[in-house]
């Protein structure tokens, strides 16, 4: 799941509902039944279990002092298990002639049960009638009538009766662990946060039994985005009542997790929570038609389910259904008018569906309907910093912050902007770059020349210009980046992200990935998401992302041929049509890096089937709302059935040219950052560890079996190379490298192959093995490092300003590489570059900064630059005032002798 | 010599101004410069009385390797104390007879047992520091090396011997006996801390590798402390000597560093204390209470400069030394500038101590040429 979106004060009333708390008079009943037990401690009991038929039936048996409570539970019970019919019933049996205020409890439970069936008329009508005819109503009674109140529109009277209720408390006359969880909702719904939480503790210690204090607690947490506290919450509940669907439901928005609901609706098919939790979910994973099912299953139990009303109203919007959009909107403002938790969730999915213009306007909307509502401020704030608005960003999750402090996302963002301001603020002619005074001094010479490369040639093939400048945030801290792209600190593998108008970046400094091709493929989204308002599905913007690394670098891109013959032999590759849900239903880095790679295929698919024209025409029909059908239609003259069809027998055929075997015995190679970083083969890592003997006549009968299977001739020649077999370790790593000489993972062949000829003392080999790796390898800094100091030495000066390039797109921060091309400078006379070098080399230096200053003042002098050439070297003099290089170099300095 | 005085005059108190003078004298008349790098005015008066790194001062290194558990660690500690005692052999001067090694049990089944001197236990500490002081002279430099594990915290922290541990405090009282030597500890044991307070004193120099009793982990410190003395690395100021503060700086440097790269949080911080307050500064350079005696404490031994110089090449290796002093005066003083003032007062003096030192080489240069000629117009004319 993306990001929690909930309406968490309906969740609130349904866990209340749902919830189960029988007060200390439990035990004035002399009845003993079964088990000696009175019928509601025993049906308490049974609540607990879960057992919740035979609770409904044991409280029903409760008599004299505890019927009525009896009845409650026996009602709770019964809506527990979905069944709100019996619920009402049995309630309003007990109720003689609709006297309301004569049975105050059984009263607010049957308004409880007629609220969550969308009855809300008749239960604030029975809600008030209890207030309105008893002198001190009770608790619950309160809080409850308050909630509908607030849930109707109705703000000012709300306010009123929650108040009482909470000033019942300040009087000190609530005591029962069941009220105070009451008193800690009506202040939730106060916007006294710091209050909730305390008297929710303090409900819970009473009794650690009062699972619906407990669930009420983790729906505060997660509506402030605290998704720890409120995971811990939910499972303490279900460690007691493993079948709590309130609490399951909550497990399910905190991670996502579609057991959870399936399981809850295994135990309240009419969990109108569940189905519409259930529904998000689906729609997160792009199964609309499913999804639509289970918000019309939540929506006929409960005509009144806001959040299906704004999921649903939200999915008209963003797919353009105007008259729809409005008939919710109607239906929505027709029980509870201006709503603005409908407005805020509506400006939640256009955000989470990288629509920020209309996020923003929504969020607004939703300001402009309850200026007290707190989360629209977060959205709003939220929304504006991905559209580059940062100043009206902060100043809006500034006001969110002050009024709701425990909102984690909004906190979160804010630290984020405490962080920026001790960035560096950097300018090319197309970009606006915030990054650390490190990357700044380090990152900068080597990054603004890609991205205006980056502009130049990618704005030119695609003819579309993007609005700029576009602003990139490069941050040193993860969470920092984590928090800043979607407001919570942990995001998985995720190294970049593009919100259309602003970059989002992961330092290189703290990254083991091509920094540069990350890059590339991120101001490549930067074009297809505004080329379409950013109406981009996510698996074709990140095909054509993938595929333009290629195009980028020859050696940039992915080659996962081995992954390609798996995934086609287990049959996993995907529909065209299903293509998003590999991003969204991934379950691990392998997963999510293949999703990655079939979206590339498919657009490698379509440039070299179709040309790259009707690429970019794609591309054009996603600025448009229209179904996805007819986008084939139109561009391939194909229906996406017969799309896919040809898209499948390319893949076979290339499947077929890869002529590789893998056996089902090994794992795919699982990589690093997001797809950019190194692949590693564990298969291949292993075989250092395994018994020589049995390993290699195991891949040898492989072999036997099949003479192409790659990965077997790799570990052979892993193992023969340990054992110095050198000889025999060449041949089968040389076989497995005319196999698949594309393959990129580690260890490679190639890579093999040049730590044997380093062993047997062959240079010259060992660098032409080197060479062959880096062809597609694109992650190995000390290999690029070792042929550009050898092209150096012979002269060779483009080769090593290639290979000096290579490693710099691995690791800028070392100074070796930086050592290398200042002497690369120097050679070919190219004063400024040595004294972008040497400006590197100082920032980098630590153990010998006279040096480095001396280094940098003497390139200065060559360069032309007497004056920095004097500040610098005086630095280095200050330290050390009698070195005697440095002391030529100021003498130079100031008589202008700079040749 | 008026000029001289003048200058001079321009920096520091009359009281202090008038020893110097009295040192320059002293050192006109025999040809002996003693360095007195100062980096602050009050610093000066502190340091006066030591390090004074005459040519003539005898330098005396002491490595206690501790005993340790598990084979990694032992070649660790074994490394450590070999190469120290290889690098202070070979690169600043020290023979087998001014450096004591005490190691472990006081041998080893690897090569190189020929270096040990003794156990690192009670009674070969004892022993050997018993016979050390009969050896040295007023003003001699003591280098003490603490190699291996340490434990427990403030008066309590021990050095790990063989046998019963050795507490701080025990073993400074063990140190008493060289009042009239320089002293400077380099204790890199893990939980070094607690054990480096007891030795602070005046007139020491002690480095610590962890900062807090709660560092209590192997520290990394003794690799790259060494790894400073090895080829003179550490030497910052490219007088191609190495002082106690630019071997601590380089390795505290290259610790950061590396914690860095591994991504780990550091467990180790160094701090250095050489004002005897037991306070230990972990950014000499920057923070001023500490380090000026570190700043002069070199591992080897000053060089006389001024012999074999001819007549001509005396003042003005005199003059450079005495612009160099300034520039270390200046630098000491560098707050008190406006910062334009002092970058224009500090480049002036560096303009004229490169000009000197041109003319100087210069000077060095024709009389060696002609030295070459003589011998070559010798040779020819034989």
């Amino acid at each position: 799941m993306n990001k929690p979106s909930v309406n968490l004060r309906k969740f609130a009333l349904f866990s209340a509902v749902s919830g189960v708390v029988i007060t200390s008079s439990v035990y004035s009943q002399e009845l003993q039944i079964g088990t000696g037990e009175s019928p509601l401690f025993e049906g308490e009991q049974l609540m607990l279990n879960g057992s919740y038929a035979a609770a409904a039936d044991t409280f029903r048996m409760a008599d004299g002092l505890d019927r009525n409570e009896g009845i409650v539970g026996a009602s709770r019970a019964l809506f527990m298990m979905g069944n709100s019919v019996e619920a009402v019933s049995i309630a309003e049996q007990e109720i003689e002639d609709e006297d309301y205020a004569s049975f105050p409890l059984v009263s607010t439970q049957l308004a409880e049960v007629k609220r969550s069936i969308g009855h809300s008329e008749e239960a604030l009508a029975i809600l008030s009638t209890v207030v309105d005819g008893q002198l001190e109503p009770p608790v619950r009674t309160l809080v409850q009538y308050g909630s509908l109140l607030e849930f109707l529109g109705r703000k000012t009277e709300a306010k009123n009766v929650l108040d009482r209720a909470v000033q019942r408390y300040n009087n000190g006359l609530v005591f029962a662990s069941e009220d105070v969880a009451m008193v800690a909702l009506a202040s939730w719904l106060l916007d006294n946060f710091h209050d909730a939480n305390s008297l929710f503790s303090e409900a819970t210690r009473a009794n650690p039994n009062n699972l619906e204090a407990q669930v009420l607690w983790g729906d505060l947490f997660l509506e402030k985005y605290n998704a720890n506290d409120a995971q811990r919450s939910y499972q303490e509940v279900l460690d007691i009542n493993s079948r709590h669907v309130p609490a399951l439901v909550g497990m399910a928005k905190v991670g996502g997790d579609e057991r959870s609901l399936t399981r809850a609706l295994a135990i309240n098919p009419n969990s109108v929570l569940a189905l519409e939790t259930y529904g998000q979910l689906l729609l997160i994973n792009n199964r609309e038609e499913e999804a639509q099912e289970y918000f019309d299953r939540a929506l006929n139990l409960n005509p009144q389910s806001l959040k299906s009303l704004s999921i649903l109203a939200a999915q008209a919007a963003l797919n353009q259904r105007q008259e729809e959009y409005e008939r919710l909107k109607a239906r929505a403002d027709s029980f509870s008018p201006d709503n603005p938790e409908f407005l805020g969730d509506i400006a939640d999915t256009f955000g989470n569906n990288y629509l920020f213009s209309e996020a923003v306007e929504f969020a607004r909307a939703a300001i402009d309907s309850d200026p007290e509502y707190w989360q629209g401020y977060t959205l709003l704030g939220s929304n504006l910093i991905r559209l580059g608005e940062e100043e009206e960003g902060k100043a809006n999750l500034e006001i969110g912050f002050e009024n709701d402090p425990f909102n984690v996302m909004t906190s979160n963002m804010l630290k984020v902007f405490d962080t920026l301001e001790t960035y560096s603020t950097l300018e090319s002619e197309h970009f606006k770059v915030y990054m650390s005074g490190n990357d700044a001094d380090i990152l900068w010479p080597y990054l603004e020349p890609l991205l205006e490369e980056g502009w130049n040639t990618l704005t030119a093939k695609y003819g579309f210009e993007p609005e700029g400048p576009v602003l990139i945030e490069v941050f040193e801290n993860t969470a920092d980046f984590a928090v800043r792209s979607v407001g919570l600190p942990d995001i998985g593998p995720l190294v970049g992200i593009c919100f259309g108008k602003v970059i989002t970046l992961i330092s290189p400094d703290t990254l083991a990935a091509n920094w540069q091709e990350i890059v590339w493929h991120e101001f490549m989204h930067v074009i297809t998401l505004q080329m379409t308002n950013n109406r981009m599905p996510r698996w074709l913007s990140e095909g054509i992302s993938v595929w333009e690394e290629r195009e980028g670098r020859p050696y940039w891109g992915r080659s996962q041929g081995l992954d390609l013959v798996r995934a086609a032999k287990e049959e996993k590759l995907l529909h065209v049509k299903d293509l998003n849900s590999g991003f969204s239903g991934a379950r691990n880095n392998a997963d999510l890096g293949f999703a990655y790679f079939q979206s590339y295929l498919v657009v490698d698919y379509i440039t070299e089937e179709y040309g790259f024209e009707k690429l970019v025409e794609f591309i054009d029909q996603y600025a448009v709302v229209k179904e996805e059908s007819d986008r084939f239609n139109e561009v391939f003259q194909l229906s996406l059935e017969q799309f896919n069809n040809g898209f499948q027998r390319w893949i076979n055929h290339r499947v077929e040219e890869i002529n590789v075997y893998v056996h089902s015995e090994d794992v795919p190679d699982e990589g690093e950052g997001h797809g950019h970083g190194i692949r590693e083969n564990s298969s291949a890592i292993l075989a250092e560890l395994y018994n020589n003997a049995s390993l290699k006549q195991h891949m040898r009968a492989r072999i036997e079996e099949n003479q192409r299977d790659f990965q077997a001739h790799l570990q052979l020649g892993i193992v023969l190379f340990k054992e110095e077999d050198f000889e025999q370790a060449k041949f089968h790593l040389i076989t497995a490298n005319d196999m698949l000489p594309s393959y990129t993972g580690y260890p490679s062949p190639a890579l093999v192959l040049s730590q044997i000829s380093e062993r047997e003392g062959n240079p010259q080999e060992q660098l032409k093995w080197l060479e062959v790796l880096l062809k597609n390898l694109q992650h190995d800094y000390e290999s690029a490092l070792l042929l550009a100091e050898d092209a150096l030495k012979s002269g060779n000066f483009e080769r090593a300003d290639y290979y000096i390039d290579r490693a710099i797109q691995v690791d800028p921060y070392r100074s070796g590489v930086h050592e290398l091309k200042a002497q690369y400078a120097d050679v070919v006379g190219d004063a400024e570059l040595a004294v972008t070098e040497y400006e590197v080399l100082l920032k980098l230096e630590i153990n010998d900064p006279v040096e480095a200053r001396t280094d940098l003042a003497e390139a200065y002098l060559n360069n032309g630059q007497l004056d920095e050439a004097k500040e610098s070297v005086l630095y280095a003099l200050e330290i050390a005032p009698s070195y005697r290089r440095a002391q030529e170099v100021l003498l130079q300095s100031i008589s202008g002798d700079g040749s | 010599m008026n000029i001289l005085k003048k200058k001079i005059e321009g920096f520091i108190p009359e009281r202090l101004c008038i020893a110097v003078i009295n040192n320059l004298l002293q050192i006109l008349a025999s040809f002996i410069f003693i360095t007195i790098v100062n980096a602050q005015t009050s610093a000066l008066e502190e340091t006066a009385d030591y390090f004074l790194d005459s040519p003539g001062t005898g330098k005396f290194a002491v490595i206690m390797a501790g005993p340790t558990v598990g084979e990694a660690n032992q070649t660790q500690f074994r490394q450590w104390a070999f190469s120290l005692h290889d690098i202070l052999a070979r690169d600043y001067g020290y023979t087998s007879d001014s450096i004591t090694l005490l190691y472990d049990k006081g041998k080893t089944d690897s090569p190189g047992e020929g270096r040990i001197d003794g156990a690192c236990d009670r009674k070969g500490i004892e022993e050997e520091l018993a016979t050390l002081s009969s050896r040295v002279n007023t003003g001699d430099q003591i280098t003490i090396y603490l190699i291996g594990h340490g434990s427990g915290a403030e008066e309590e922290a021990k050095f790990n011997i063989v046998g019963p541990d050795i507490t701080g405090s025990e073993f400074a009282g063990m140190l008493d006996q060289f009042k009239d030597q320089d002293i400077v500890i380099v204790n890199t044991t893990s939980a070094s801390y607690g054990f480096s307070t007891s030795l602070s004193g005046e007139g020491r120099v002690v480095i610590s590798s962890t900062r807090s009793p709660s560092e209590r982990y192997d520290p990394i410190f003794s690799r790259y402390f060494i790894e400073a003395l090895d080829n003179r690395n550490g030497d910052r100021d490219k007088n191609n000597r190495v002082s106690m503060l630019e071997a601590f700086e380089y390795a505290k440097s290259n610790v950061e560093a590396w914690y860095e790269e591994q991504g780990r949080l550091a467990s180790e911080h160094a701090g250095l204390d050489d004002n005897g307050d037991a306070l230990f500064s972990l950014n000499p350079i920057v923070d001023a209470a500490d380090g000026r005696l570190a700043e002069i404490a070199y591992i080897d031994s000053a060089v006389d400069e001024f012999s074999g110089l001819n007549p001509q090449a005396r003042p003005l290796k005199f003059h450079m030394q005495e612009l160099e002093r300034d520039i270390f005066i200046l630098r000491g003083r560098k707050q008190d500038f406006l910062e334009s003032d002092y970058w224009q007062e500090m480049e002036s003096l560096l303009i004229e101590l490169a000009i000197v030192t041109g003319q100087f080489e210069e000077l060095i240069r024709d009389s060696n040429d002609r030295l070459d000629t003589n011998l070559t117009n010798g040779q020819t004319n034989e």
